[in-house]
């Protein structure tokens, strides 16, 4: 039986931390917005969050009937709706806290930036696996740049600053593991620093002053380094067991803004205390994990691509978002996978798992 | 394909993706294991916010429980501690409190150093209040109303000398610990009874600690510690009596300038007291201000008015200042003639108009009385009398006489500021001018004049000793303090009443004397009209800046004294004519009020 094969083939691990996580999440959101449904009395945020959920696991589960493979003969098609997906929301998007990400359908909006993370792992992973032959000089390097360069570009304007250094975060990863050298790296790494002045004036005021405060969050305590020293707060205050689940005061209370999304890490810390955040830590590294294995048994180098990439960009979101909220990273509008309150990245990250769980399916049933 | 080389790069990912793993568990683990105390105290500091609630302050009564200082309710504006204050918001309150953005700047830099909020503006108006409370929706949650009682002095200027004032606390009174457990913004007493008894009237402030969210609303109540309200104090003052003898000094002083006897009598004192235990009747001190000017933040137009007078409303004439006792000094220069034998009652002394050892020194006048015994001398305050007396005595025996009655001490009078005047004695004239002492300084002395200096409390004191038989009572104002509900607390403390060093003849023989001079004959023989016999003692002081200062002092009624009396008109000439009149009508007031009321008689006769 090919279901039965499919179920035994596939990544438990996986799936079992990925559940763990989803669950958590919605204890954590549950409680991140439990003082708004209590004084407004509108708990639509939890439903949609549930039935997304839902949906995106089902959806996730019959996936796995086909093959990973054969989205390598789509990666054209799905490299130019990216890229409309993009215009269109820098045309069309409406602004939410200084940015335009934002598409409105009927009473869903959505995040297409989000998507287009999974649509460039994808892309990106068929376009380098189709070179991997020639990959041997710097040269050879420069049309991948120059494939990321334009969706980067784009979200950049948006601006979207956290999106544009997961691109980034997934060309490094995928084409690290397909051989560039470290001396090239090292050579990226000085030029980047070179060109420091310059990205600063790239930047938009907003996004400067972001780091300027992540410097020194006592600069602005009322603006944008009030975040970070209430997230802070809300971790420290959690100490080993935390303050209990709807007894943090810094999330009931208020003080901790944008607790069910960017900061929900400080609700875990708060409530939940040491112990909470370490469980949390375990729960991703086994993702982290399986990720890598997976990329290491995966059939074709398609596979390993594609799993590195997926990986890259789940230690990026992970690493940059936690540690913006205990204050070692800028403040930088990126999700905490599976935790943070959001359709789009949910519907992402569920994707992503689901093309994990499809890299080693198709891996184990060669061997078969 | 990617070839094992490659492979071997998914390890070093891995491990480098431990690695970053370890550093966000080391963070985590420094913010909440080694730093959770801190954290939870900021947290804290977030939600818990601590409000005052200021304790209302003790009232004060009069002898029958008559309110003369109460509290009214009032409106404070304050601004909770910030990092940083919207500059719009300053100016909005700077409009609606009508203070300029530097005042209100400057209330909060100098309460940054305590955890109070910043009080702005006290008092409110009516309009005001309407004002903020209508805008308060649109300012931030750190802006606070406040409830804050006003201190209010019923009778306005009515024994201010007495009741003293309040203010806020400076902040030099708060470094300097002058008033105990005072914090910016407490309202402290700064001068009479409101600053003496400050501790027992201020009460403790409580405090109010809420639980808020971020935007300032309550969300619950912690543990709210209640203030304790201040004590109230039961004064010896007779209202009626103060009352009466107020506006009786005011008609007075405007009588003598306008007849043209003293066209500069603005300044006086006078003072009241049981010569039975020392509890002060009355205190009166002119010019005198009205404390409710102060209560409200006092205004530079009401200020200058007061500190450009010269003759200092500020100033409590009763205990501070200090005068040439004059003629009233006969009595310590009597009593130590009579205590060490140098005179008899009987014994005539003749005034030959001039003392035959210092010739340039007689009677005011140049009067002639001829052949006078004691009571006549004294009666009718002859100097050459005395002038012998006083040769007989010699300046130290004076002197030791003088500190016996209570010169040169304060009298311990429970107010603050006390002076204490100056005893004539070889060494002051030493330690003065650097001059050997001679016998014209004695002369001097002997009828108060030269060095001698006193206030009119002294004499007060001075005069309780002739009256009640020598025992010198401590004066106080406060009879007892009261609990806030109105049941008695307890009895301030007073050092109990000390026999003098005088016997009781040589004080019969002063009685004599001072009943002979408020009779025909005397020098204040009008008191005779009064219902009971009184008796009493001119005095002229010699003033070097202008008119003499007429001082009067006596003690009625003679067989049983219940009241000792004196009574300073600064630069009114003759004490008979300035001062006594004073202290006629403060007698007159007082057995008045006796008849009128018996079930008083009783309660003073305890």
């Amino acid at each position: 039986m090919e279901l039965r094969r499919t179920l035994r083939n596939l990544d438990w691990w996986l799936i079992l931390a990925t559940l763990m996580l989803m669950t958590y999440g919605l204890v954590l959101i549950y409680s991140a917005i439990h003082t708004f449904v209590v004084e407004t009395g509108r708990s639509w945020h939890m439903w949609r969050q549930m039935i997304f959920m839902a949906v995106s696991i089902i959806v996730a589960a019959f996936s796995l009937r086909f093959d990973y493979r054969m989205l390598k003969n789509y990666t054209k098609q799905l490299y130019i709706v990216n890229l409309v997906l993009l215009i269109v929301v820098m045309l069309f998007g409406h602004a939410q806290l200084g940015a335009q990400r934002w598409i409105q359908i009927g009473p869903l909006s959505f995040q297409p930036s989000e998507f287009s993370k999974i649509i460039l792992i994808i892309c990106l992973a068929a376009f380098i696996e189709k070179r991997l032959e020639w990959l041997e000089t710097f040269k050879d390097y420069l049309p991948v740049f120059a494939y990321v360069l334009v969706p980067f570009i784009l979200v950049m304007r948006q601006p979207d600053l956290g999106t544009s250094l997961t691109f980034i975060a997934i060309l490094l990863g995928m084409i690290f593991i397909s051989g560039f050298k470290y001396k090239w790296f090292l050579g990226l790494g000085v030029t980047f620093l070179a060109l420091m002045p310059v990205f600063w004036r790239v930047l938009k005021d907003y996004q400067k002053n972001r780091i300027r405060v992540f410097l020194d969050p006592e600069l602005d305590p009322f603006g944008s380094g009030y975040h970070v020293i209430q997230s802070k707060i809300a971790v420290g205050s959690g100490g080993l067991f935390g303050k209990g689940w709807l007894e943090g005061t810094q999330s009931q209370l208020n003080f901790l803004p944008e607790n069910h999304t960017d900061f929900i890490f400080a609700v875990a810390g708060e409530e939940f205390g040491f112990v909470g955040t370490i469980l949390l830590i375990l729960l991703y590294l086994i993702i982290i994990w399986r990720g890598i294995v997976i990329a290491l048994n995966a059939d074709d180098d398609f596979g390993t691509l594609l799993a590195i990439g997926i990986t890259s960009m789940f230690m990026f979101h992970i690493v940059i978002n936690i540690g913006m909220t205990i204050g070692i990273m800028p403040v930088t509008g990126v999700p905490l996978p599976f935790l943070s309150y959001g359709v789009s990245s949910l519907l992402t990250n569920v994707g992503l798992i689901a093309l994990l769980l499809n890299i080693k399916v198709q891996d184990q049933r060669l061997q078969f | 394909m990617l070839n094992r080389c490659h492979m071997s790069r998914l390890r070093s990912m891995f491990l480098l993706c431990i690695l970053l793993f370890a550093v966000l568990v080391g963070r985590i683990a420094y913010l909440q294991l080694w730093r959770s105390e801190y954290y939870a105290e900021q947290s804290d500091e977030n939600r818990l916010r601590q409000s005052r609630i200021i304790a209302p302050r003790g009232l004060i009564l009069d002898s029958s429980g008559r309110e003369l200082v109460n509290n009214l309710p009032g409106y404070a504006v304050a601004l909770q501690k910030q990092r940083s204050y919207n500059s719009d918001l300053l100016e909005r309150l700077s409009v609606l409190l009508e203070m300029p953005v530097d005042d209100i700047k400057e209330k909060i830099t100098a309460s940054a150093n305590y955890s109070d909020p910043a009080l702005l503006k006290s008092n409110l108006s009516t309009e005001q209040l309407t004002k903020i409370e209508e805008q308060r929706r649109n300012m931030p949650y750190y802006v606070m109303l406040e409830i804050r009682p006003i201190r209010n002095y019923v009778y306005n200027d009515l024994a201010v000398h007495a009741l003293g004032y309040v203010g806020e606390v400076s902040e030099y009174e708060i470094e300097h610990g002058l008033f105990k457990n005072a914090t910016l913004g407490s309202i402290v007493g700064k001068a009479g009874l409101e600053k003496s008894y400050d501790s027992i009237l201020r009460g403790e402030d409580g405090t109010l600690a809420e639980e808020v969210d971020v935007a300032g609303n309550v969300v619950r109540h912690h543990n709210a510690m209640h203030p304790t309200p201040g004590k109230n104090l039961q004064l010896t003052i007779n209202f009626d009596l103060q009352m009466e003898m107020e506006k009786f000094i005011d008609a007075h002083l405007w009588s003598l300038r306008a007849s043209g006897k003293a066209p500069d009598a603005y300044a006086a004192a006078m003072v009241a007291i049981d010569p039975r235990n020392g509890a002060v009747r009355a205190l009166i001190s002119r010019p005198n201000y009205n404390p409710n000017l102060f209560v409200q933040g006092i205004s530079s137009k009401d200020w200058n008015n007061i500190n450009n007078n010269p003759d200092y409303p500020m100033s409590n004439r009763v205990i501070e200042g200090e005068y040439p006792p004059g003629s009233t000094f006969k009595i310590v220069t009597g009593s130590a003639a009579f205590e060490l034998n140098k005179v008899t009652l009987y014994e005539r002394i003749y005034d030959g108009g001039y003392h035959p050892l210092v010739p340039t020194m007689g009677n005011a006048g140049g009067e002639v009385l001829g052949w006078l015994s004691f009571v006549s001398g004294l009666a009718q305050s002859d100097n050459v009398y005395f002038y012998e007396l006083s040769y007989r005595t010699g300046i130290d025996n004076i002197a030791k006489y003088a500190r016996i009655y209570g010169f040169g001490e304060p009298t311990g009078i429970d107010l603050d500021d006390e002076s204490k005047g100056l005893v004539a004695s070889r060494q002051v004239k030493k330690e003065l001018w650097n001059e050997e002492w001679r016998l014209g300084d004695t002369f001097n002395a002997a009828i108060g004049q030269g060095f001698n200096l006193a206030t009119p409390l002294q004499l007060a004191v001075m005069l309780g000793c002739v009256a009640n038989g020598g025992i010198k009572y401590q004066p106080y104002l406060v009879e007892k303090i009261l609990n806030p509900d109105g049941s008695d607390f307890t009895k301030p403390k007073r050092a109990e009443g000390k026999h003098i060093d005088v016997s009781q003849q040589t004080l019969d023989y002063m009685q004599l004397g001072m009943s002979a001079t408020t009779r025909e004959g005397g020098t204040a023989y009008y008191f005779d009209a009064l219902p009971k016999k009184i008796a009493g003692k001119t005095g002229t002081a010699e003033n070097s800046h202008g008119r003499d200062h007429g001082l009067f002092v006596a003690y009625g009624p003679l067989e049983d004294p219940e009241l000792v009396v004196v009574a300073v008109v600064e630069r009114g000439g003759f004490g008979s004519i300035s001062a006594g009149p004073i202290v006629y009508k403060c007698f007159e007031e007082y057995f008045r009020e006796k008849s009128e009321t018996p079930a008083d008689g009783k309660e003073n006769g305890k």
